[in-house]
């Protein structure tokens, strides 16, 4: 099992991300995500600070960005991002200061944004 | 061919890791200086990447691990730090010994791995995959043909990867790293296309990319990247920017025509919205015709193409045409015939006059004034500023001082000054010994100093700057000074001063240029020999320079020495001894007085004249040389400043200002002791250069052997 855990804290859910979120383990987060995401208002990740990620990462937590605004839903995270993911941010070209459109036309907290 | 684009690369490699060098030592200093961490980042790409193209893949491994961490300094992901620097110039020798090595030479690569590994160590943890030193990956990059390489352009290229691309075992990141590679590179990533998580296959790909790039690779470098996933990807690459492509808008295009050529936006769109008359990208966004990430993807490509063309405009001296590389035995070559054309122009000057035909005389005035200027261009062509040593000495200082735990900065002046090539290359040695002494036996360590009322850190300067034909270069330090008295105690103790000898400071000190001389109490690994300064004599005396030296007990020491702008030509003082001519070197000669039988018969065997009041030495060149037949009645005397010394030098006739140009001696003559070269005359005759600084010496020597 790559996540560490997913607890429920007073109706918010904290997906622990575990060490490793490539196309290997995607498909499991895909999964939680989906399920915690239909289930709850409030949905935090906690970022392992070893955590190894590649695009497939990048692209869930994109495509459950939008899936929350789309619900209204809160999806962020909750301590540092991991210099892992802020690495392939700036390599992959994610990094974007311009309003997201699919988050109510806010700025994208996930790829350069702020908190 | 190949060989010929080997020795270029050599070449170009040495000048890159040259100014390698100097960013380092400049950013040690200023460790914030996002130009000069970009200077180095540069530096490193290009050695690798022109490595990797002419077949130095170890160059090209080894480079592309200390590129990688300069690139997290420039990201911000890591600071410039003292052990990050001493790395980084170690790296630095370590690829010019990669350099130096032929292509059937075993490389040893251990050095290369400890620096590596020390690298590797600073990098914030996580930032990087950690691999092993020696399991380092090859940059293999696509093969060029010459036209590629001439033309920086700048490319848009959209990179729209089919869905399935990744479970083909294919990473997006590791292509477009690939162009990043080729030059310099702006990557947005759109997202648009990212479904929610009700829609989404998460092994997918739904991300495409738009880079700009420019590179002075062409297209095909670029296509070569993408070779295998053409069949999972749909590709497009666009020429955008090159200096030579007309294009009515000075800075860069509009945003407006920027999305309507990448197809994001279309022509009738863009009119609807420019007549509302505010800022075009919001505008697009409020109007939900565009989607920020297209606005902010066409931003990037408008503010690269922008910067890129400042940069071309600001820097015209990059441009490949502006200058050429040249062989420098080719402008040996160009110097002797130069110098043969001086000679024959002043045969055809002495021919011309003696005819007295003033037509002759005329084009003969004009072919003097031709050679003349060909004389001063050719000779300019070989002037380098002698900047181009001086980051060399810098790391001398930087490496010594840590080693000797002593707090040292250096203080360079005048780079721009030019010399000879020949002579900044003949240089170095006496430099480096200098400067070697003055942070060993000059500096003191940083107890003393302060215990001294001295700042903690010494300094060293190192200046140069023109003086007429010659030019001075000065070493100072704030040391602890010449100790003149144990000097003085030295030379008494190995016989070269008498111990009742009046001797002014400059008399004394000069005793340091000895052989074997040394005062030290004990050897270090950078000096205490008593080599040093007799190298430094040599050397300068080879340059047909001289040395001066003061220096104050607990103050420091300065060293000036004064060389002769070239080595080909001199301005010299043409003098006749019987039917033979000689030539002095005019820097050194300071007036010309006249020497009657009776002036000799006053002095009583002895060679010295009185000249305005005071006893002048002079050695008697027909004596000296054995010349025989009959002195004239009145004599010359030619006074030359010895270093810092009066010394005459007794001729039958003085012709005139001459301008040498210096011919070597055979290897028959190269021994003897007091000629320096010879030169031809308009008439074809020989006329031998005299060394005044050794006849002088060799005349002392003389003198003490017969007392």
């Amino acid at each position: 099992m790559s996540f560490n855990s997913v607890v429920n804290e007073n109706g918010a859910i904290v997906i622990s991300t575990g060490d490793r979120l490539t196309i290997e383990t995607v498909g499991e987060f895909f999964s939680i995500l989906t399920e915690v995401l239909s289930a709850a208002r409030e949905v935090y990740l906690e970022f392992d600070p070893e955590m190894e990620i590649d695009i497939t990462g990048v692209q869930i937590i994109c495509s459950a960005c939008k899936s929350a605004c789309r619900e209204g839903s809160v999806f962020l995270y909750r301590g540092l991002l991991p210099s892992s993911l802020l690495h392939l941010i700036e390599r992959s070209g994610v990094q974007r200061n311009a309003l997201c459109k699919h988050n109510n036309n806010s700025t994208c907290i996930w790829f350069g944004g702020t908190e | 061919m190949m060989e010929q684009t080997i020795i270029t690369y050599r070449e170009e490699a040495g000048e890159l890791l040259a100014e390698l060098e100097t960013s380092l030592l400049e950013l040690e200093e200023t460790p914030d200086d996002s130009d000069l961490i970009n200077r180095v980042f540069r530096a490193m790409h290009t050695i690798k990447g022109s490595g990797a193209m002419f077949g130095f893949d170890e160059i090209a491994t080894f480079t592309h691990e200390v590129e990688t961490v300069f690139d997290l300094v420039r990201n911000g992901k890591m600071t410039v730090s003292k052990r990050l620097l001493d790395l980084t110039l170690k790296s630095r020798d370590h690829i010019c010994y990669l350099l130096s090595m032929s292509a059937d030479e075993a490389v040893d690569r251990r050095d290369g791995d400890e620096i590596i590994a020390g690298l590797r160590q600073l990098v914030p943890h996580g930032v990087l995959s950690q691999k092993s030193p020696g399991n380092v990956a090859v940059i293999q990059l696509p093969q060029l043909s010459g036209d590629e390489l001439a033309e920086e352009k700048t490319w848009r290229i959209r990179f729209h990867p089919e869905h399935n691309i990744l479970m083909c075992g294919t990473n997006p990141i590791s292509l477009i790293n690939e162009l990043r590679d080729l030059g310099v590179a702006h990557v947005v990533a759109q997202i648009d296309e990212v479904p929610p998580l009700s829609e989404i296959v998460s092994e997918q790909c739904y991300i495409y990319w738009d880079i700009i790039l420019t590179t002075s690779r062409g297209e095909d470098a670029i296509r070569d990247v993408f070779i295998f996933v053409d069949d999972d990807c749909d590709l497009k690459i666009e020429l955008i920017d090159s200096s030579g492509l007309i294009d009515r808008n000075e800075g860069y295009k509009k945003l407006g025509d920027i999305l309507v050529e990448r197809g994001d936006l279309s022509p009738v769109e863009m009119q609807k919205v420019l007549q509302l008359q505010k800022r075009f990208g919001e505008l697009l966004v409020e109007q939900g015709v565009v989607s920020p990430e297209k606005v902010q993807s066409a931003l990037v490509e408008q503010q690269h193409v922008k910067s890129v063309r400042k940069e071309r405009s600001e820097a015209p001296q990059q441009e490949a045409a502006a200058s050429i590389r040249v062989p420098a035995e080719r402008l040996d070559q160009l110097i002797n015939l130069v110098g043969e054309m001086v000679t024959v122009q002043a045969h055809l000057t002495q021919v011309s006059m003696a005819g007295g035909d003033p037509v002759f005389i005329a084009i003969s005035e004009e072919v003097e004034r031709l050679t003349n200027e060909l004389r001063d261009t050719a000779l300019n062509i070989r002037m380098l500023p002698i900047g181009s040593t001086f980051s060399k000495f810098k790391r001398l200082v930087r490496d010594l001082s840590g080693e000797l735990g002593k707090e040292i900065d250096m203080e360079t002046h005048g780079a721009e000054t030019e010399l000879d090539k020949t002579v900044i290359e003949k240089l170095n040695d006496p430099l480096v010994h200098i400067i070697r002494n003055s942070i060993d036996h000059g500096i003191e360590m940083p107890a003393v100093r302060t215990a001294a009322g001295k700042p903690s850190a010494g300094t060293v300067f190192l200046g140069a700057e023109h003086s007429g034909d010659s030019v001075l270069i000065t070493i100072r330090d704030d040391g602890g000074g010449l100790d003149r008295d144990a000097i003085r105690a030295k030379a008494v103790e190995r016989g070269l001063l008498s111990a009742t000898a009046e001797l002014t400071d400059r008399e004394i000190f000069a005793q340091i240029f000895a052989p074997g001389f040394s005062t030290a109490s004990k050897v270090t690994s950078v000096s205490g020999r008593g080599v040093g300064m007799d190298v430094v004599k040599r050397g300068i005396d080879g340059l047909r320079g001289t040395i001066g030296v003061e220096s104050v007990q607990g103050k420091g020491t300065t060293i000036t020495l004064k060389i002769p702008l070239t080595l080909a030509i001199i301005e010299s003082l043409l003098v006749k001894i019987g039917t033979d001519h000689f030539v002095l070197p005019l820097a050194m000669i300071e007036e010309c007085v006249e020497l009657s039988r009776g002036d000799v018969a006053a002095a009583h065997g002895r060679n010295v004249a009185v000249v305005r009041g005071s006893l002048t030495p002079y050695i008697s060149l027909r004596e000296q040389f054995g010349i025989a037949g009959e002195r004239p009645d009145i004599e010359q005397i030619v006074i030359a400043s010895v270093q810092g010394v009066r010394i005459g030098f007794v001729v039958d006739f003085v012709v005139g200002e001459h301008q040498t140009v210096i011919k070597p001696l055979g290897r028959i003559y190269q021994d003897v002791k007091g000629i320096s070269g010879a030169t031809i005359l308009g008439d074809g005759t020989v006329a031998l250069i005299l060394d005044p600084i050794v006849l002088s010496r060799e005349a002392a020597l003389a003198e003490s052997a017969q007392l």
